[in-house]
């Protein structure tokens, strides 16, 4: 298919392999931090790691939104799931991220009415196809999945179709980044920016990185050949001395991005005060609810849920692994009590979590040659 | 799920081709790159016509390629 087909081109991956490795100082250690679930799925499925010197270390960012919600939010879903007459519509990975006493597919097993979804608007559908049950979808995603239920949510309203409602957890890319920046566990060099977050918000929002931080920024895309082109162009602005933000997906990503979903996101949505995210704790605006024009589609308003905050399991190091701290391999589970059947943590649940991606492509720690 | 990758936190978009469109309500039926079709609303990247291929995030097209 176009845009795809000539992005996985072997031949050309193996030139731009020589060009990234023509552009490492010898010696110099190089910590570029992928920022999207999506990116670490393509670097692992496609092998891009091991294309790259040793002494370029992809670290995985915090960019996979299963991943990043926290056991809390879960057990609340779940509170909503086994009220009387409700459906619960979720997208699947959600289906199996364990809460506090166990899944949302447990909580169907028990009895629950939940139901999987590819989108918002089946969500909606199943209301309309069912006006005297309650229909509640989940919402998860960062700014690519918000615009999805923002216009789900406006088509609900025109319609009046008082049987929908919406459990918010979207969440927004640029106050983790920040957070992330200011940690002291870790020193980066440069990003690959998320492709498709940026679509929406564009690539502007990222200057704030090489501003304020000194790092380079690539916004890039998902195929094998995008990811070592956004690392050969990192990679160039450290040698040259630069740092800004280029963007590396032109084909898809506008750098103001789409103007007419930022106006839905904004009528639709207002920022909360603060969200816990999983590994990473509670972040200052870094979350979206209904704003008070859509409130009576808010199902935490419809419904009332327990709201407590949920420590991880002891053994799992999912923390660790958002914030790029650990590789997978290094969790004491990872492999053995935690697999994708039996996840322990978010990052084995999601395929673009981490551990999943590590897992099902059999990446664990190998020797490669140093520069 | 595909052999693709996950669509189903939808953090991942895929090009899709459009085969019908209602431009009154700003829904179409787009085929991916697996031949599967579904509704889409491309209310926020009008205006398209059949033939375009475009992003799709969870349902919604947010790019025209």
């Amino acid at each position: 298919m176009r845009f795809v087909d000539e992005f996985r081109d072997a031949e050309l991956g193996r030139v731009l392999a020589g060009e990234i490795l023509a552009a490492v100082e010898p010696g110099r250690h190089y910590k570029v931090m992928e920022v999207c679930g999506g990116h670490t799925h393509s670097i692992y499925k496609y092998g891009v790691d091991d294309l790259l010197p040793a002494n370029v270390e992809l670290v995985h960012g915090p960019g996979c939104p299963v991943c990043v919600i926290p056991m809390g939010r879960v057990d609340d879903g779940i509170a909503i799931a086994h009220q009387p007459g409700v459906i619960f519509t979720c997208f699947g990975d959600m289906l199996r991220v364990p809460g506090s006493d166990g899944s949302l597919l447990e909580a169907k097993a028990q009895g629950a009415d939940v139901r999987m979804v590819y989108s918002p608007l089946d969500a909606l559908r199943i209301a309309r196809q069912n006006p005297h049950r309650e229909v509640v979808f989940f919402a998860i995603g960062f700014e690519t999945t918000a615009p999805s239920t923002a216009l789900t949510l406006k088509r609900a309203k025109a319609e009046r179709v008082p049987n929908y409602s919406v459990m918010c957890n979207h969440v927004t890319i640029v106050p983790p980044l920040r957070a992330l920046l200011e940690s002291p566990d870790l020193r980066l060099d440069g990003f690959i920016g998320p492709g498709h977050v940026s679509t929406v918000v564009g690539a502007r929002p990222f200057e704030f990185i090489p501003a304020d931080y000194g790092k380079p920024v690539v916004v890039s895309g998902f195929e094998p050949l995008d990811i070592l082109q956004s690392i050969h162009m990192i990679l160039r602005q450290l040698a040259e001395g630069r740092c800004e933000v280029e963007n590396q997906y032109r084909r898809v990503v506008p750098y103001d991005g789409n103007v007419a979903a930022l106006r839905v996101l904004a009528e639709v949505f207002e920022l909360r005060p603060h969200f816990e995210w999983r590994g990473l704790g509670f972040i200052s605006q870094s979350a979206l609810k209904l704003s008070d024009a859509y409130a009576d589609f808010d199902a935490e308003l419809r419904y009332s849920v327990p709201g407590v905050r949920v420590a991880d399991p002891k053994a799992c190091q999912c923390g660790e692994v958002l914030k790029g701290v650990i590789k997978p391999w290094e969790c004491k589970v990872f492999g053995t009590a935690c697999t994708p059947e039996r996840p322990i943590g978010t990052c084995m649940v999601s395929p673009e979590g981490a551990c999943a991606a590590y897992y099902n492509y059999g990446r664990f720690a190998r020797e490669r040659e140093v520069v | 799920m595909s052999s693709c990758g996950c669509i189903t936190c939808s953090d991942e978009g895929r090009p899709a081709r459009i085969h019908e469109l209602d431009a009154a309500t700003g829904l179409a039926l787009c085929e991916d790159e697996d031949g599967r079709c579904e509704e889409t609303d491309v209310s926020l990247v009008a205006p398209v016509a059949v033939g375009d291929t475009v992003l799709v995030h969870a349902g919604v097209a947010l790019v025209r390629l």
